[in-house]
């Protein structure tokens, strides 16, 4: 579903991502760790093209990404991108956040996106604050109405750019819970994330990066209890044993 | 009464009337070239801020030229240097035409920086979501600016009426122009005659602040 071949990129002189392979199957959920500034979300954001790859190709559904034949606002839709803070529309209401790309983008009739923004309302838990603008809500709040805001495409892919590294401890759980559900009814997932325990329960893989390259791929369990890497290992007992 | 006594003299029909005429050129002035620079300077704002190879660096040495210069300059520029390359205009139009070049300028820069100020963030989940540059501008960025933009662009709209005054060196007959002018004629009456030109000019601009100022509040 979405495919790295040899994908390399560079800000000026300093090469953010090296040597990237790596192939994301439909229906998986992929976690991807690291030290900061590692390159994850840079990874992250070059799969809807926030950013763009210098050198290799990048392929989601079978579509170079960065091709300039290619409708990167009709490939995006496709895509749901969830960021560490939010980026909801302050001006608008709950609400009108979640109808505005469907009505905008799609085409939708007001009333079915009304509908259709409830349904995800609901699903995420907050259907009582879609008259309330986001500045009512509070931190996980504002992450559930975000991530409604991305399925409400009804994409096939949706990423995580360490949603809930901005959020007070006690909202994690609320949001980790939606995603949770999420990757159970089988959505394809790419997530950046510090939050391990998630990792282990909801990964089907775990992608560790360091220094702009992928030095691992294993499945969770292999991941934490047994990694291959040095770096990993040193990293893993950082993040850890504190 | 003693003081009032020389408000009296002056305040004959016809001198009032005379103070409303050149009130009202300069409302005409105002008016015209606060539309006609909200028009161009929103447009080359939004042109500078959307980094279009080329036009937005043209714009940039055109903004910059022009907010430089002082605005008694481009209007003995606009009035006195232009027919000679052929572009001869009537007072007024020279006056609304150096207006709406300076004013243009200096909104522009306004919009800019108030597009500017908006989180790149917002830009992010707009694109990410489907909708196109121009969709993530009209309907996410522009109205979160323009919020913010309200307070300096209003009072670069009180500037304006209040430069219109500065025309008065290409002879508009504007409402500081038509002062002076009874004032040369009457020769006693230089403080009741700017008295009343000064409430004349500080009633329409402090009603403008003050309608920001609601404007500002109702959208907390």
């Amino acid at each position: 579903m979405i495919e790295f071949k040899q994908v390399n990129k560079f800000y000026g002189d300093f090469q953010v991502l090296k040597d990237i392979n790596l192939k994301i199957n439909k229906g998986e959920v992929v976690v991807v760790v690291g030290p900061s500034g590692s390159g994850k979300s840079t990874l992250l954001r070059c799969m809807n093209h926030l950013e763009t790859i210098s050198e290799g190709t990048l392929t989601v559904n079978g579509v170079s990404v960065g091709d300039k034949k290619t409708d990167i606002n009709k490939l995006r839709r496709n895509i749901g991108m969830i960021f560490q803070h939010f980026y909801l529309y302050p001006h608008k209401k709950v609400l009108e956040n979640i109808t505005l790309a469907p009505m905008k983008v799609l085409g939708q009739s007001v009333k079915e996106a009304k509908e259709t923004a409830m349904y995800y309302l609901e699903k995420v838990g907050i259907s009582d604050k879609a008259e309330s603008y986001p500045s009512q809500l509070s931190g996980g709040q504002q992450q559930r109405v975000a991530i409604a805001r991305g399925l409400v495409m009804k994409p096939e892919i949706m990423l995580f750019d360490e949603p809930t590294s901005a959020l007070d401890p006690e909202m994690i759980g609320e949001v980790l819970d939606v995603m949770k559900a999420l990757a159970k009814e089988g959505m394809t997932m790419v997530v950046v994330t510090h939050e391990m325990g998630f990792a282990k329960e909801v990964a089907d893989r775990i992608v560790f990066m360091d220094e702009g390259r992928i030095l691992e791929e294993a499945v969770p369990a292999e991941f934490f209890e047994n990694p291959r890497e040095e770096r990993a290992r040193l990293f893993l007992s950082r993040i850890l044993n504190h | 009464m003693n003081l009032l006594a020389p408000f009296i003299e002056v305040l004959t029909l016809d001198n009032i009337k005379f103070l409303l005429e050149g009130f009202m050129v300069t409302l005409k002035v105002a008016a015209i070239s606060i539309v006609l620079s909200s028009i161009i300077g929103g447009l080359v704002g939004t042109l500078r801020y959307a980094k279009i190879p080329v036009v937005s660096q043209l714009l940039a040495v055109v903004v910059e030229t022009i907010r430089n210069l002082p605005l008694l300059l481009i209007i003995f520029f606009t009035y006195f240097a232009l027919p000679e390359i052929g572009i001869d205009m009537e007072i007024m139009t020279a006056a609304i035409v150096a207006l709406t070049i300076f004013e243009s300028a200096m909104l522009s820069e306004i919009i800019r920086s108030g597009l500017n100020s908006i989180d790149k963030g917002q830009i992010e989940a707009g694109r990410s979501s489907g909708l196109n540059y121009i969709q993530t501008l009209s309907y996410i960025v522009m109205p979160q600016a323009l919020r913010r933009m309200v307070p300096p662009i209003v009072s670069q709209f009180i500037s304006l009426l209040k430069d219109t005054s500065l025309a008065v060196v290409i002879a508009l007959p504007d409402l500081l122009h038509n002062g002076q002018i009874l004032y040369a004629q009457t020769g006693s009456g230089v403080t009741p005659i700017f008295t009343i030109v000064a409430l004349m000019y500080f009633i329409v601009n402090f009603t403008l602040s003050r309608v920001a100022r609601r404007l500002e509040l109702k959208q907390v």
